[in-house]
């Protein structure tokens, strides 16, 4: 079966001007299955963040090729790209990244809205996954009046609005305490059990225990890839 | 995107940056309403003066004491109105100041001009007049009544003109009668310069001088205004039978009267020779070259205000750097993004035009106010009390304030619709 996400022989490198260039990734290759739980792990500054981005396509690679779907994100054009985020891929962010002057019920329609989903329509689904995370009660809310706990349930909301195949998440609990960090990794779980396919970037190597398969970076690199046999239940 | 989700997206952009929205507003509304105002009241005074001239036949020259290369009729033509459209009550001085160099014998010889139908000097000034107890200063011009009947362009709105062999009557214009005296009648006596004057005819409303001036034979204003005699005039009126050959007998005036008065160099000419059609265009190529040039001085403003749209829009640009990561994260293109930033501007200058629009409007009204008021404008005073403010300027000004907002901001949407998303997300 071809995998969801495909990078192969991916090199990233930032121009740091008379400094010269940083070569942040080298020599990336990585297949993703149709509902595979991947954790990606590795010390800060190691390049996992830089691997969400590509996944994600929100950067490209300077070399080298990533697959979406089967379609190299280089090829496309920026509406296709922009559709391919939109559509395809649900994004959940460490800071949690919601629209500070929108209600939490605003982030999540604004995602279906960015698609063309009609309003009526976005407005009730937006309000059924908002109640789907426990914040029924709390849809007009602006994000500063949740908690971090709260505002990372809005952000999981928005990135299954337009029900995508792929969940990418940033250290998704950095922010939060164990308890709700426990949810989040939970409910994550349990939509990889639905068939989504979840690619979760973790500096814990506790939460990494989550995923089928964790990939270790280092300094750029795939250090190594181990599937986990005893997944925490 | 929809372009709806876009604009709600910018309004809720502006009213969550509420001071700098508005301050940035305020830059617009000062642009616009300067423009408005100042084309508006440019529009008033090209109009009165269209209204004033065309009151006036095309087919009148007039001599006046004195060399005025620019405005030769401001020296005194008071035969068939001028420009200018005076209050009712006459601010001048008594008398004319101007040397009386312009008699009876130049008269007598303009007349052997073969294009010349009609000719007559006149005398005018002001002075006080009472009825029923009011008194208040009249301007008055003392005309040959058999050829200013031929000469005069305002219609009777009641009585008759003055005839030849008439003494101690007087022809009023409109604001005179309904202002100057409570809406007055014919056969009623008023009192001018202390003598009593029997009204026989009411001129209607012209919209020029005419409506306030007061018209008396010669022989009876000679004796009522300080300084006068039936032998010196203060101008004197011409008629020509054709006016395509105005120009050819402005010449043959010019030339006779050098002749009379001695003169032998046209750079030490006493007098003035003008033509209406020459001081239209005289008069309103000086109006539309003022008109331009303040229009210039209001552009100024709006330029600046254009340069507070663009900063507002940067500095929007910068604080929503993140929440632009955020939007193309979740599908945002980068046309949904370059739509948010233009509908920003565009509402700015919007809400910049409507307001500017409206203070504009406001301002010109109460310039035209204050010069209608005031004693000592003048001519000037005279022309800024009419203001005009058409549907064009109103569609036009609007439309450029929206364009100004377009514009302004198109450079730095531009910029925010480029963000990488990736570093967009970054910003901190």
């Amino acid at each position: 079966m071809e995998p969801v996400i495909k990078m192969k022989d991916v090199w990233k490198r930032y121009n740091m001007g008379k400094a010269g260039g940083l070569t942040v990734l080298k020599e990336i290759n990585l297949d993703v299955k149709q509902g595979e739980f991947v954790a990606i792990t590795g010390h800060s500054g190691s390049g996992k963040s830089t691997i969400m981005h590509l996944l994600g396509a929100l950067d490209t690679p300077s070399y080298g090729n990533i697959y979406l779907k089967g379609k190299n994100v280089k090829e496309l054009s920026e509406d296709s790209l922009a559709l391919l985020r939109g559509k395809t891929i649900g994004f959940i962010f460490q800071q949690f990244n919601l629209l500070p002057t929108f209600s939490a019920l605003d982030n999540v329609m604004i995602a279906m809205e960015i698609v063309n989903t009609p309003d009526k329509e976005a407005r009730v689904k937006a309000m059924n996954l908002l109640i789907l995370v426990g914040l029924g009660e709390r849809a007009h809310h602006k994000p500063t009046e949740l908690s971090g706990g709260e505002q990372q349930r809005v952000a999981i909301a928005r990135a299954l609005a337009n029900d995508p195949e792929i969940i990418i998440a940033d250290e998704p609990t950095g922010n939060l305490d164990s308890q709700t960090g426990k949810f989040v990794m939970d409910f994550l779980r349990s939509l990889n059990k639905k068939g989504k396919t979840i690619v979760f970037v973790t500096h814990e190597l506790e939460l990494a225990k989550y995923a089928s398969r964790t990939i270790y970076v280092k300094d750029g690199k795939i250090e190594k890839e181990v599937y986990n046999k005893r997944r925490l239940k | 995107m929809k372009l709806s989700k876009s604009f709600r997206i910018a309004l809720n952009i502006i009213a969550h940056s509420k001071i700098r929205s508005w301050l940035t507003i305020i830059g617009i509304i000062i642009g616009i309403a300067a423009i408005v105002s100042i084309l508006s009241i440019g529009a008033g005074a090209q109009k009165t003066l269209e209204q004033n001239l065309n009151s006036l036949s095309a087919d009148i020259i007039t001599i006046s004491p004195g060399f005025s290369r620019a405005m030769g009729a401001e020296a005194g033509f008071r035969g068939g109105g001028d420009i200018g459209g005076g209050p009712g009550i006459s601010q001048g001085t008594s008398g004319s100041s101007s040397p009386k160099n312009l008699t009876t014998t130049d008269v007598t010889l303009l007349k052997g001009i073969a294009n010349i139908a009609q000719i007559m000097g006149t005398v005018s000034g002001s002075t006080n007049s009472t009825y029923l107890g009011k008194t208040g200063k009249v301007s008055v011009d003392g005309v040959d009544p058999a050829v200013w009947r031929n000469i005069v362009t305002t219609d009777l709105k009641s009585g008759r003109y003055l005839s030849q062999g008439d003494t101690n009557v007087v022809v009023i214009g409109s604001r005179v009668a309904n202002s100057t005296f409570n809406n007055i009648q014919v056969n009623q006596q008023i009192t001018i310069g202390g003598q009593t004057f029997v009204i026989v005819g009411i001129l209607k409303e012209s919209g020029g001088s005419d409506d306030s001036r007061v018209f008396m034979p010669i022989k009876n204003a000679v004796n009522i205004l300080e300084d006068k005699s039936s032998k010196n005039f203060d101008s004197i009126v011409v008629k020509v039978k054709n006016i395509s050959q105005t120009d050819d007998t402005i010449a043959q005036i010019t030339s006779k009267l050098m002749l009379s008065h001695g003169i032998l160099q046209s750079s030490k000419v006493d007098f003035s020779v003008t033509s209406m059609k020459a001081m239209q265009e005289s008069v309103s190529t000086t109006l539309n070259s003022m008109s331009i040039f303040l229009s210039a001085i209001a552009a100024i403003s709006l330029i600046v205000g254009a340069i507070g749209i663009m900063n507002s829009t940067f500095t929007s640009v910068l604080e929503k750097t993140r929440e632009i990561g955020i939007l193309k994260a979740i599908g945002a293109r980068n046309k949904d993004i370059l739509a948010i930033f233009l509908f920003n501007s565009a509402i700015i200058g919007f809400i910049g035009g409507v307001l500017g629009i409206s203070f504009g409007i406001i301002a010109s009204g109460f310039i035209s106010e204050l010069a209608g008021t005031s004693t000592t404008g003048g001519m000037m005073g005279r022309f800024l009390s009419f203001t005009y403010v058409s549907p064009y300027l109103i569609i036009g000004v609007f439309l450029l304030s929206i364009s100004v907002g377009l514009l302004s901001g198109a450079i730095p949407a531009y910029r925010a619709s480029r963000l990488r998303p990736v570093d967009a997300l970054r910003y901190e």
